[in-house]
Order: C-alpha cells, then structure tokens, then sequence
C-alpha cells in the first residue's frame, strides 16, 4: 500500500513537473509579437542579423514544434537553462549563484517559523478559551493579514533607517573583504531582517494547525485518563499532547516551502537579497523573458521535490500509517 | 424558508462579535470607495503640489514623488484593490463551486480526475506562476483578475465538494433521486441551497487572499500602471527610497495598514461565517 502511495505521488509530481515544462515552453511561442523577444529578452532590437540568427538555431525555431520541444526538455534535463542575454552569461551559472542564499534564508525561516508556531500553538491550546488564547488568535491572524513587502519595507524603516541598527540590503556587506568569524557575523546581521519579516509572515498558518491539532489530542480519552491517574501537568503537556499534535505540523512543514519561497520571493526584492526570488524580480524588470522563466522552474522543483521528501517521511513519523503498511 | 434561514446567519453573523467587526471594517471601505470622489481632496492623477512635500494643512499625508496627493491615491486606491480582491475571489468560487458540484454529484472517475487536478493545482507554488503569467501576458487590471483566480479556484473546489458529498447523503436528496426527479431540479433545488452558505464564506476569505495577491504583484510592479492599487503606491515609495527617509510614516506606513485592515476584514467576516455553518468547527473552539 505504500508502495502504491509513493507511486501514486510520484506520478502526480511528474505531472506539475511536465505541466510546468510545456507551459514554460509555450509561453514564448504562443503569446503574440515575436517570440524572440522572449527567448532572447527585450535587446534583440540591439542584436546583429548574425546574432539572431545564433539564437535562431540555438532554440530550432526553423524546426517543427515537436523536435523543439525534444530539444527544450533535453537542455532543461542536462541543467541547460538557456542564456541571458541580457546579463551574457549562462542562466544555470546565476541559478547557482543564488541558490545558497535562498537556501539559507528559506530554510532558517522555515524552521524558525515551525518552532515559534509550534510553541505558540500549543500554549494557545492549552489555555483554550482564556485571554491568552484569545490575544495570542488575534495577533497571528492580524499577522497573516499583512503584506509581506510591507511587513519588510517597516521593519527596514525603523532599524535600518531611522535607528541605524542593521543593514539596509544585500546579504553581506560589499568590498568588504571579510574572513572567517567576521563574515559570519557581517552576512548574520544581513540575514536579521529578512529572516524576521519571512517568520512574521508564514508563522500563522503552523500557529493555526498546532492550536487545532492540540485540541483535538486534548480531547482524547488518553489525556483524560492520565489527568484521572494524577500526571504531573507538564508531563501530559509535552509528553503525551504535544507529541501527539506535532504530526500534522509535520506535512505542514514541507507543503509550507512553496508558500514561503513565494514570500522570499517578495520580501528578497525589499531587501534586495541575492537570492533567486530577486533574481526574478530583476528578470521581470528587465523583460529577461528566459530568465523569469528558468527561476520559476527551479523554484518549482524545489516545492515539488520538498512535497515529494514530504510524503517520503510522513509514514515514519506516524505510527498508524506505518503499521498498515506491515 | 430560504428566507428565515438567511435571516438566521445574519442574527449568528451579528451576535459574533468577531463577525460583526469584520462587517463594519467592510463597510466602511465601501463607503470610502464609493465616495471617494467626495472625499479626496485632489484628483490623484493631477500633479497639484511640489514633489516629495512633507504632510501640512493642505496635503494630509504629504505629496509622492512627481506631486500627486498621497491621501487621495489612498482613497481612490481603495476602489482598485476592493475591485480586484472581489471580482477575482468572485470568478475562483465559481470555478470552485463548478468543479466541487460535479465533483461531489458525479463521484467516480469524474471526481477522481477533477480531485488529482486540484491536487496538482495546489502543488504549484503560486505566487512565482502569477509572477510568470503576469510578465508574459502584461500588466492589466483584467490580467490580474485572470491571473489570481485561476490559480485560487482549487481550495475552495475542495471545501464544496465535500459540502456536496454530505449534501448527497441526506434522506430528501436520496428520495427526490429515487422518484426519478430530474438532475437539473435536485441540483437546483437541493443542493445549490447548501451550497451557497458554504461559498459564500469562501468567497470572503478568497477575497482576503486575493487582495494580499493584488498588492504583492502590484509591488513587483505587475499591477495595471494606469489604474493605482494600494500596492501599486507601495511600489513607487519603494522604488523612490521613502522608506529609507521619514517619508516612510505618510507615504509607507498608510497604504500597508489600509492593507491589513481590509484582509481583516473580509478574514474575520469570513471565519465568523465558516463557523457559522460549520457546526463542527464551532463546538471544537
């Protein structure tokens, strides 16, 4: 039956992969005007007749649909997402380039959010119904209400600009030359803002799905029946209920990243972090059509592999899947 | 019938005091957008100062940076991004309640194949495909209403259909079907009733999503350049470095809390509504 599961799944992911592929790769071809425009950028008016005709029979657009789209995937699968002619260099290369950072902002935030949502979440439970509870509702949904641009642009207002604490952009300070523990620290004090403002705004939905979980294993005969035989409070709390109540966070955790690489996505632009999600925003301003489209596909793949890594690791966190599977 | 029911989730909406907030926030940014040509005092779109002037008596919130009001835009602001968060919630509860209804009647394969599409649909990390749609196919206030529904029909798909499946269950449905009452009658007149309480609570956090949506994209500077959202204004003042100077207390800070304001309301509206007809969800809390 797992078996079947993670096929299933897996099929399933093969799908948006392929789906996302074919649309990617009609985009250029079906929107009006010409289409290359979009494959090579804005600057092909600046181009030599030799030069287009490079990029002519780079994409086979001479060729029949289908052949060019055998070559499209073929490139795509050899990690050849073409080349921005705009920036002149390979497009892979810049995906590189920033990777590591939208890694390390992503997934900080991701784990951060997780434990502060999880906590929260519980102690909200726990206090159902009280002032606490009541208080600490309102503040994660006035949290989830909030743009997460904004959210940044405030943040930078106040302990950037007007107190002078922290950096305003980047992710560490240029020509500065920094080794070891001084760089740690320089890209850390970079990373505080962003990192803050990606917390402050995927927290809620952990916050949401802790507090309704940890009711509902609050209300199970087994918590009753520890209370009945006199377990200390804490005891129940963190051994029996939280553990408990943390499944679902789990699942949560994974199918959160496509949500919380789209904040980076926005909140990498304020801070102009070098990550891939400003690497799109700068595709988009400068009409790099190529560009906007391979950062789309690897933030894409990510979402669908952590999805995937998601489904992978849920059976060995749950007991009950587990044991059905023999 | 139909009648005193509504009557009866206007009273529950009313007496919640969550709701009843909501409600007013609601109606207090439809008075602002319909009035907004009485309240602003200026034409936003008319440069009628110097630029980057500090608020006085005569600019409340100050001028951006080619002299347009700042407070005016706001107001006028309202319009777009009411507009887009409800025009576009209202096309995604269509596609929802479309493919939820046949879904959850049909069942089988039909329910099957539609289910596996939602599921892929909410895979697709959305913000970074409206990002690309919207590059590809240029900023436009329709472009965007096209954009943002198409990617959010999928959740509220799911809410009604399993509305519908519980719907099907019920003894009125089963006997209307086995006297061999046609489809259409039985759609219309037992199941579109249940259905309807359910999207309209999807419908107002839809539109809580779509307005968060909106502005993102319009702060990207994908938003309709002719037509200035909230987010819209946020672009600009971030792209002029106001929020470098203390420029950021009249031109960041107002369009943002405006924002959050009215997500919350539609939010809190839609959540006092969902636990309204969701009996379940109101004895867990």
């Amino acid at each position: 039956m797992l078996g079947k599961f993670i096929t299933g799944k897996l099929l399933q992911y093969f799908i948006v992969i392929f789906l996302m592929l074919t649309l990617n790769f009609l985009l250029p071809r079906l929107m009006p005007g010409n289409p290359l425009v979009f494959l090579a950028g804005e600057d092909v008016g600046f181009m030599s007749s030799a030069e287009k005709d490079a990029i002519l029979d780079k994409y086979g657009l001479n060729d029949s649909i289908l052949e060019q789209y055998g070559t499209y995937i073929k490139n795509i699968f050899t990690g050849d997402f073409g080349y921005s002619y705009q920036q002149k260099r390979p497009i892979s290369e810049l995906l590189m380039e920033r990777l590591p950072w939208t890694m390390l902002l992503t997934g900080l935030g991701l784990v951060l959010s997780t434990v502060i949502g999880v906590m929260f979440g519980a102690i909200s439970a726990w206090r159902r119904g009280t002032n606490t509870d009541a208080n600490l509702l309102t503040v994660f949904m006035f949290l989830s209400a909030m743009p997460s641009f904004w959210v940044g642009m405030i943040l930078v207002s106040i302990f950037s600009a007007q107190l002078g604490w922290l950096p305003v952009f980047g992710a560490e300070s240029a020509w500065s030359n920094y080794t070891g523990m001084d760089r740690f620290f320089d890209i850390g004090k970079h990373l505080i803002l962003p990192l803050a403002t990606l917390i402050l705004i995927s927290v809620t939905s952990t916050f949401m799905i802790m507090r309704y979980s940890m009711l509902n294993v609050l209300g199970e005969d087994y918590i009753m029946m520890a209370k009945a035989k006199g377990v200390k409070e804490k005891v129940i709390k963190y051994k029996h209920a939280m553990r408990n109540a943390l499944l679902p966070v789990a699942t949560v955790f994974m199918l959160s990243l496509g949500f919380t690489l789209g904040g980076a996505t926005v909140i990498e632009t304020v801070f102009a972090y070098p990550g891939v999600g400003r690497l799109m925003f700068e595709s988009v301003l400068s009409r790099d059509y190529p560009l906007i489209q391979a950062t789309f596909l690897i933030i894409t793949f990510s979402v669908v592999i952590a999805n995937f890594l998601a489904d992978l690791i849920y059976p060995l966190l749950d007991p009950k899947v587990g044991s059905r599977n023999g | 019938m139909v009648n005193s029911r509504w009557k009866k989730y206007w009273q529950v909406l009313t007496s919640n005091n969550i709701g009843l907030f909501g409600l007013i926030l609601l109606v207090i940014f439809l008075l602002i957008a319909l009035l907004a040509p009485i309240l602003a005092p200026f034409d936003p779109t008319d440069r009628v100062g110097a630029p980057f002037t500090k608020p006085n008596g005569q600019f409340l919130l100050g001028t951006n940076d080619v002299g347009q009001d700042i407070l005016s835009e706001l107001l006028y602001g309202t319009r777009i991004s009411l507009l887009i968060g409800v025009i576009a919630a209202f096309i995604s509860i269509l596609l929802g309640c479309l493919v939820g209804i046949v879904s959850g009647y049909y069942g089988g394969k039909v329910d099957a194949f539609l289910m596996r599409l939602v599921d892929l649909v909410l895979v697709i990390p959305f913000l970074p495909l409206m990002i690309l749609l919207a590059a590809f196919i240029g900023p436009s206030f329709w472009n965007i209403v096209l954009v943002i529904s198409l990617i959010s029909w999928a959740s509220p798909a799911r809410v009604i259909r399993s509305q519908v499946l519980t719907l099907k269950t019920k003894g009125y449905v089963e006997a209307a079907k086995s006297i061999g009452t046609n489809i259409k009658v039985i759609l219309a007149r037992h199941i579109l009733p249940g259905v309807i309480p359910i999207a309209l609570s999807q419908f107002v956090l839809a539109a809580s999503h779509s307005i968060l949506i909106e502005a993102s994209l319009s702060f990207l500077g994908l938003g309709d350049p002719f037509t200035k959202s909230w987010g819209t204004i946020l672009y600009y003042a971030q792209a002029r470095g106001a929020f470098l100077t203390d420029a950021w207390i009249w031109w960041v800070l107002p369009p943002g809390l405006l924002i959050t304001t009215l997500v919350i309301g539609f939010a809190f509206t839609g959540y006092s509504l969902e636990e309204i007809l969701n009996p379940r969800l109101r004895k867990e809390r």
